[in-house]
C-alpha cells in the first residue's frame, strides 16, 4: 500500500483552524440549549395552569355560561375584559417591529424579536376568549360569513363583525411578520444543530443562505409588512374600541374611544414586554444584548403613553361633566364612587400616577423597580378594561335596572390559565428558537467594526 | 468554466469588490452575507424588488374581495338596519381595508417566496456556515482565462480567502 501524499499528512497533523462562531450566535443560541431549572419550574406551573383552566372550561361548556358570574345587566364579563386585555398586550410587538422599524429606531433590534414572540402568543391567547365567551364553542363559526341552509348572511354594518376581520387579520400578519424575520435566524440554528433538530431547522429554514438575491427580496418583505402592519395595529384596537363606542351605553359612547385604546394597548403592551424580558434577560444571561438602554427607551415609551392614557381619563370625566347628561355623569360618579370604586382607583393609580416616577432617570434604568413597575401597570390595565366595561354595563340608563357583577372562581380560573396559556408556549418557544433577532443584532455589530476600520485608517492617514 | 470562492471580513469590501467584477463583466456571482446590508444588495443589484408589485396585486384583490363580498352579502339578504342603505358604503370601508392588509401581506410573503427561492431544498455547493457566523462570501463563475483577473480583483480587495474550484 502506498503512503499517503506528504500533504495530506501534514493536513492531518495540523488540521485548519475551525471557523470561528459569531459571539452572539453562540450567545443567543445557548438559550436553545442546555438545561435552566427556572425554566423548567415555570413551565411546570405554565402547564398547571392550563391543565386547571381546559378542565375548568370544560365544565363550564358542560354546564352552560351559568357557571360564569354574569346577571343582568352585565353580560359582558371578565371574558371579554380578558379578550381586550390580551389583544392590547400584542400591540407592542408589530409597534416594536413594524412601526420603530420605519423610524429606523435601532436599538428596537434586541427586543423586538421577544416583543415580536409576545405579540403572536398574545394574540393567540385574546383569539380565544370570544370563543369562550360565546359560551357555545363549537358554534364559533356563526362568526364568519359561510354559505348557510338558513340563506343568511353576517352583519357588515356590526363593529363586532368588523372585529372578527380585524382580528383574524392582525393575527395573521403578525404571525407572517414574525415567520419572515425568524427565517434568516433558523439559518443559523440549522447550520449549529444536530440530529432532529437540524432536520426541523432544515426545512423551517426554507433554503435560506444569505445570498443577496434572498436578503434584498427579505429587507423589502419586511418593509413592504411593516407599511402593512403600522395602520393594522393602529386598526385594530380602535375596531375593538368602536366595539364599546358604536352602542349608546353611558361611558361607551365616546370619540376618544379609538385613540385611548391604542395608546393604552401601546402602553400595557411595552410593560408586558419588560415584563417578559427582565427574567428572560437574567435567566439566560443576555444582559450583553438586552442592555440598560433597550429598558430606558422602554420606560420612556411608557411614560408617554401613560401621559395620553391620563389624559384620556381625564378627557372622559370631562366631557361627561360639560356634556350636562345624567346619565354620562352618573356613570362616571357610579366609577369613582360606586361599587367598582377599587378597581377605578387601581386603574388611576397604577396607569398614571405610579408611571410619573420615570422622570427620574435613575429609577428608568433601575431594573427591579422597572420589573415591578411594570407588573402593576399590567394590572392596572386590566382593571381599565373592567371599568370601561363593567361599570358602564351595571349603570346604565334605569336605575331600576342597575346590578351588580361578581366574576366567579370559574372566571377567575380561565383568567389564570390565560397566563399560563401564554406563559406556555412563550416558555417552549425559548427552548426552540432564538428570542433576539441575531442577524438584527449582528447587522449593527458588524457596520460598527466596519466604520471603525473606515475610522481607524483614515485616522492613520491610509486607505483600506 | 472557472468559480472563485473568496471570503471577507467587512461588508465594504464585499460591495466595492462586487461593484467592480461587474464593471468588469463578471456578472454571473452570488454573494453571502451573515446580515442584510443594503450596499451588497445595491452593489449587486439596485433595480427595485419585486416584492412591491405583489403587495400592489394583494392590496388591490383585497380590497375588491372585501367591498366585493359585502355588497354582495348584503344585497343577497337584504334587511334594512337603522336605516342605512341595504349596501351602505361607509361601514365597508372597515372591511374594505382590513382584506386589502390581509391579502397584501399574504403576496407580500408569497412574493417573497418566490424571489428568494423559499422552499426546502438541498444548500448551494459553496454556501458555508462561517456564512451565517460573520463573513461575507463571493462566488464568480468565470472563463478559465479570466480566472486570474478575478482572483486579483478579490484579494486586491481585503479578501480573507480565495479559493478556485471544480465546475462539474
Amino acid at each position: 500500500m502506498a503512503p499517503p501524499p506528504a500533504t495530506a499528512v501534514a493536513d492531518a497533523m495540523n488540521p485548519p483552524a475551525r471557523p470561528r462562531d459569531s459571539q452572539a450566535n453562540i450567545d443567543i443560541m445557548a438559550v436553545t440549549k442546555g438545561f435552566h431549572w427556572p425554566w423548567l419550574i415555570a413551565l411546570l406551573f405554565a402547564l398547571a395552569g392550563v391543565g386547571l383552566a381546559a378542565a375548568t372550561l370544560a365544565w363550564q361548556t358542560y354546564e352552560g355560561l351559568g357557571v360564569a358570574g354574569y346577571q343582568a345587566p352585565v353580560f359582558w364579563g371578565v371574558y371579554i375584559i380578558t379578550f381586550v386585555f390580551w389583544i392590547g398586550i400584542g400591540h407592542a410587538g408589530t409597534l416594536i417591529s413594524a412601526i420603530l422599524f420605519l423610524f429606523r429606531a435601532k436599538w428596537r433590534n434586541a427586543i423586538n424579536r421577544g416583543a415580536e414572540t409576545m405579540t403572536v402568543f398574545a394574540v393567540l391567547t385574546a383569539a380565544l376568549f370570544p370563543l369562550i365567551h360565546i359560551g357555545r364553542l363549537w358554534k364559533f363559526y356563526f362568526l364568519l360569513p359561510y354559505p348557510n341552509q338558513r340563506y343568511l348572511w353576517v352583519n357588515f354594518k356590526s363593529p363586532l363583525l368588523w372585529d372578527v376581520f380585524a382580528v383574524n387579520t392582525y393575527l395573521t400578519i403578525s404571525v407572517l411578520f414574525f415567520l419572515v424575520g425568524l427565517i434568516p435566524d433558523i439559518a443559523i440554528a440549522r447550520d449549529r444543530a444536530v440530529g432532529w433538530k437540524k432536520v426541523v431547522y432544515t426545512i423551517l429554514s426554507a433554503g435560506w443562505q444569505g445570498t443577496g438575491q434572498q436578503w434584498k427580496a427579505h429587507s423589502r418583505a419586511v418593509l413592504h409588512l411593516s407599511g402593512l402592519a403600522t395602520p393594522l395595529v393602529l386598526s385594530v384596537h380602535s375596531i375593538v374600541s368602536w366595539d364599546f363606542a358604536m352602542s349608546i351605553v353611558p361611558g361607551w359612547h365616546a370619540t376618544i374611544f379609538a385613540p385611548y385604546f391604542v395608546a393604552g394597548a401601546i402602553f400595557g403592551g411595552f410593560a408586558m414586554v419588560v415584563v417578559v424580558m427582565v427574567p428572560v434577560r437574567r435567566i439566560f444571561r443576555l444582559e450583553p444584548y438586552i442592555t440598560d438602554y433597550h429598558f430606558e427607551n422602554m420606560s420612556r415609551f411608557i411614560l408617554f403613553t401613560s401621559l395620553i392614557c391620563g389624559y384620556a381619563y381625564g378627557a372622559e370625566y370631562f366631557i361627561a361633566w360639560y356634556s350636562a347628561v345624567e346619565f354620562e355623569q352618573t356613570s362616571f360618579y357610579q366609577r369613582a364612587f360606586g361599587p367598582y370604586w377599587f378597581s377605578t382607583w387601581c386603574m388611576i393609580i397604577f396607569n398614571v400616577v405610579m408611571p410619573q416616577l420615570l422622570w427620574i432617570k435613575k429609577l428608568r434604568t433601575n431594573i427591579p423597580f422597572l420589573f415591578v413597575l411594570c407588573f402593576f401597570i399590567n394590572l392596572g390595565m386590566w382593571f381599565e378594561r373592567y371599568v370601561i366595561i363593567i361599570t358602564s354595563l351595571s349603570r346604565e340608563y334605569i336605575p331600576a335596572a342597575w346590578g351588580l357583577y361578581i366574576p366567579s372562581l370559574v372566571e377567575m380560573i380561565v383568567l389564570t390559565g390565560s397566563f399560563c396559556w401564554f406563559s406556555m408556549f412563550f416558555l417552549l418557544y425559548l427552548k426552540m428558537f432564538p428570542i433576539i433577532a441575531i442577524s438584527e443584532v449582528k447587522e449593527l455589530d458588524i457596520h460598527a467594526r466596519d466604520h471603525a476600520r473606515d475610522h481607524a485608517a483614515h485616522a492613520s492617514g491610509g486607505a483600506h | 468554466m472557472a468559480e472563485l470562492v473568496s471570503v471577507y471580513e467587512f461588508p465594504s469590501d464585499v460591495a466595492t469588490v462586487v461593484r467592480k467584477l461587474k464593471a468588469r463583466g463578471f456578472t454571473d456571482l452570488t454573494t453571502y452575507s451573515p446580515a442584510p446590508f443594503e450596499e451588497i444588495e445595491m452593489a449587486e443589484d439596485p433595480r427595485p424588488s419585486k416584492v412591491r408589485a405583489f403587495h400592489l396585486i394583494g392590496s388591490l384583490v383585497g380590497v375588491v374581495v372585501g367591498f366585493g363580498i359585502q355588497i354582495w352579502m348584503s344585497m343577497d339578504w337584504p334587511i334594512k338596519i337603522a336605516g342605512k342603505n341595504i349596501a351602505a358604503i361607509p361601514p365597508m370601508w372597515i372591511i374594505g381595508f382590513e382584506l386589502q392588509t390581509l391579502f397584501g401581506g399574504i403576496l407580500v410573503v408569497a412574493g417573497l417566496a418566490i424571489l428568494a427561492g423559499l422552499y426546502p431544498r438541498p444548500l448551494d455547493r459553496h454556501y458555508s456556515p462561517r456564512f451565517s457566523a460573520e463573513e461575507f462570501g463571493v462566488v464568480v463563475r468565470c472563463e478559465d482565462r479570466d480566472a486570474a483577473e478575478v482572483e486579483s480583483l478579490m484579494r486586491g480587495h481585503n479578501a480573507k480567502e480565495v479559493k478556485r474550484a471544480e465546475v462539474h
